[in-house]
């Protein structure tokens, strides 16, 4: 078994947030996990990627060239990460949720913690983590850090839709 | 025992290395002493004094002695290095260690040229002197490094006095020693003869260090 | 069973040189490396007993670490890129005074300022940097639990045998995290030694007057060196489901590029490809006895490397047979399994 994982979004957008939470969740699952930010000139104004992968074998090299599952946040994400879609990627995408982050007002600071909850539920859904595990880790990271209460609920949102 | 120096006859080296030995000797501090060489005229000191002493590269023996330093703070650290060394190849790590305001004392002896190659322009070439790379005279003025120094650092000791001034020389090495002991930055630079390069005789070596006073203002900084 | 973290190679780095004993790092941000200045300063900020400067640049870091060592500290750095080419001033001092100089390098696209994250084109800088024969000990770890242990290494082969010594690594290893679990057995750390103390005096050069001087000091150092080799080279053979007697092809990689390597041999036997990996660990000394006695009943070499042949290069000049080498060279750019599978694949 592997799964991989592509995290698209703007610079400042918080992807590797989801990124490090996500991860954390297959680690204490127990599975061998790696992840790897793309860093750089690029995510100056520009993309910020995040390249995970879970297996139940060790994993040697942190990229890869097709993705199983893409988040996009930005349009400019989905331009620069064409190359890693085939016909088997299930796609998650901003657009796709306009209404509901206006329904519920979703500030721009908590829209990664929206789509962690969407993030969560769909790597739920695939057995691949728990529900539990995603919030004591997001709890971890995140309680002491302002805005926990609105995060909380926000990640609820996404979570349950 | 250390072997003959190799020093050019009539050089300023000597006289600035032989009044520093004097004092470490004086305090007895010799042995918790560590000179560091430039390369350059500097690096023939290496076995001239009975200290521990060491070679270094063009430019780096300032970022050297503060790596040293900072390993051992008992020690007394000196960064021996000529004009070249210190205010061009050199001048970045030198004003940044005095910036940082490391505990470390640099010794310049400024000949005004680059004379262990053979006297070319240096940072500290007056206008108009004739060197190996300015057949026609220097074209610049020279560059004061200890107000660049004194710019970035108002704790350290700052300097200059000259290899016919022994007296004060003597007075001005105590007070960076003890400036480097205080926990501050210090730096002496010493005018100094090089007939050699200078290509002067007898009082005419003099008469040209007595020269580079005119455009080197002698006193602390 | 050793506890298992899920750390990022910055960290693992970290800690490896804490637990080598070293006290002091200077250091200049660089892309991808400036994640070891900043963990180490962290570190600092709990124990007293470490130390650390940021540096006006990468060349005062590398002569600041020559003069701690000379005071008999446990000093280090780390660099990448363009800051490796500066390092070499420091380096060669390094390499003329036989410093025990110990240097963490995370290889980016190059040349110039290049690219920021990967690459495995330092490999002729981190062995032949400098104005010499490249005396150096150059170590390239393929994963994180090598990266630990192989910094252990830097540190104790070169306070034992007093040549610079480089861990080779790059921005994918250093910015992946993993889990990741320390060494079963302990490693003992290489006594510290101080070249300048107060007991005794020394008069230390590294320029000579006579020319015959500086050779005969150099050929002492070759042949230090040689001597040395013999303890230290190290390197890993994999053959999956093969029988070594049964090896046709040969894969050679090294680093992270070595890992991805095993990954196609394993897929390589599967269908039924006689193909096994060489991954030297010591790219300096270069395990060139053991690539030989293997090459001798090898029909084809493939090497696959991150750079237009660095490696390449490096094999070529170690290699005595005249097997035929084809290879992957992609610079500053990764290696995947597939492409390593279709190349042995379509050879003829």
């Amino acid at each position: 078994m592997k799964f991989k994982i592509l995290l698209a979004g703007d610079g400042g957008q918080g992807v590797q947030t989801i990124a490090k939470i996500v991860s954390e969740c297959f680690f204490v699952k127990n599975f061998e996990v790696s992840s790897i930010p793309n860093y750089g000139l690029e995510q100056r104004g520009g993309v910020s990627l995040s390249f995970i992968q879970v297996s139940d074998k060790k994993i040697f090299y942190p990229k890869f060239a097709k993705a199983d599952f893409l988040l996009l946040m930005s349009d400019q994400a989905r331009e620069r990460t064409l190359e890693h879609v085939s016909d088997d990627t299930e796609i998650i995408d901003f657009k796709n949720y306009q209404e509901i982050i206006l329904q519920n007002k979703i500030s721009r600071s908590s829209l990664n913690i929206f789509f962690l909850g969407v993030v969560a539920k769909f790597l739920v859904e695939k057995s691949l983590i728990v529900k539990d595990d995603v919030f004591v880790i997001f709890e971890k990271k995140l309680a002491s850090k302002k805005n926990w209460e609105e995060n909380k609920q926000v990640f609820e949102v996404g979570f349950l839709i | 025992m250390s072997k003959d120096a190799k020093f050019c006859m009539g050089c300023g080296h000597p006289i600035v290395l032989q009044t520093l030995y004097k004092i470490l000797k004086n305090n007895n501090e010799e042995q918790k002493s560590v000179l560091g060489l430039d390369i350059g005229c500097s690096l023939l000191a290496w076995d001239f004094l009975q200290v521990n002493t060491f070679q270094t590269h063009h430019g780096r023996v300032t970022p050297t002695m503060v790596g040293f330093k900072r390993a051992k703070p008992d020690s007394l650290s000196f960064a021996y290095t000529g004009d070249g060394g210190a205010y061009s190849i050199g001048l970045q790590s030198l004003l940044w260690a005095a910036k940082r305001n490391d505990p470390v004392t640099v010794i310049v002896v400024n000949n005004s040229v680059y004379a262990m190659t053979g006297g070319q322009t240096a940072p500290t070439t007056m206008k108009d002197q004739i060197t190996l790379t300015a057949p026609v005279g220097n074209s610049e003025e020279p560059i004061d490094g200890l107000a660049l120094v004194r710019a970035v650092n108002k704790k350290a000791f700052v300097a200059r006095s000259s290899v016919n001034n022994p007296k004060q020389l003597q007075e001005y090495l105590q007070k960076a020693i003890e400036s480097q002991k205080q926990g501050n930055f210090s730096i002496v630079e010493v005018l100094s003869y090089c007939p050699t390069s200078w290509k002067t005789f007898g009082v005419e070596t003099n008469n040209f260090l007595e020269e580079l006073k005119k455009v080197f203002v002698i006193g602390e900084y | 069973m050793l506890e298992k973290r899920f750390l990022n190679g910055h960290e693992v780095l970290v800690e490896a040189c804490i637990d080598a004993g070293a006290m002091q790092m200077f250091g200049y941000p660089i892309t991808p490396t400036t994640e070891i200045l900043s963990g180490w300063i962290n570190k600092s900020l709990q124990n007293k007993n470490l130390h650390c400067l940021q540096t006006e640049d990468e060349v005062a870091a590398g002569f600041a670490v020559c003069g701690a060592i000379m005071a008999g500290q446990k000093a280090f750095t780390a660099t990448a890129g363009p800051g490796t080419v500066l390092m070499q001033d420091a380096l060669s001092m390094a390499d003329g005074m036989r410093l025990p100089f110990v240097a963490l390098i995370g290889q980016r696209g190059g040349p110039s300022s290049g690219t920021v994250i990967y690459s495995q084109q330092e490999v002729n800088l981190a062995i032949h940097g400098g104005n010499g024969e490249g005396l150096r000990i150059v170590l390239s770890p393929s994963n994180l639990e090598e990266m630990y242990t192989l910094t252990r290494k830097v540190f104790n082969y070169a306070y034992k045998y007093r040549f610079p010594s480089i861990l080779l690594t790059d921005g994918y290893l250093l910015k992946t995290r993993q889990s990741f679990s320390l060494p079963e057995t302990k490693i003992e750390n290489q006594k510290l030694l101080a070249l300048v103390d107060e007991a005794s005096q020394k008069n230390i050069r590294n320029i000579y007057t006579l020319e015959k001087e500086l050779m005969s000091e150099l050929e002492k150092n070759k042949q230090d060196f040689e001597e040395m080799s013999k303890e230290i080279v190290e390197f890993e053979i994999y053959l999956g489901d093969n029988s070594l007697d049964e090896i046709e092809d040969l894969i050679i990689a090294h680093g992270i590029v070595g890992a991805v390597a095993k990954e196609a041999v394993d897929e390589l036997n599967k269908q039924n490809k006689k193909v096994a990996l060489f991954r030297p660990i010591t790219l300096s000394p270069f395990p060139k006895d053991e690539l030989n006695k293997l090459a001798k009943k090898i029909k084809n070499i493939f090497v696959c490397e991150s750079s237009l042949g660095q490696l390449h290069d490096l094999v070529k000049q170690n290699l005595e047979v005249t097997t035929k080498i084809s290879g992957i060279f992609k610079p500053a750019v990764g290696v995947e399994v597939e492409e390593i599978v279709d190349l042995v694949l379509s050879n003829k």
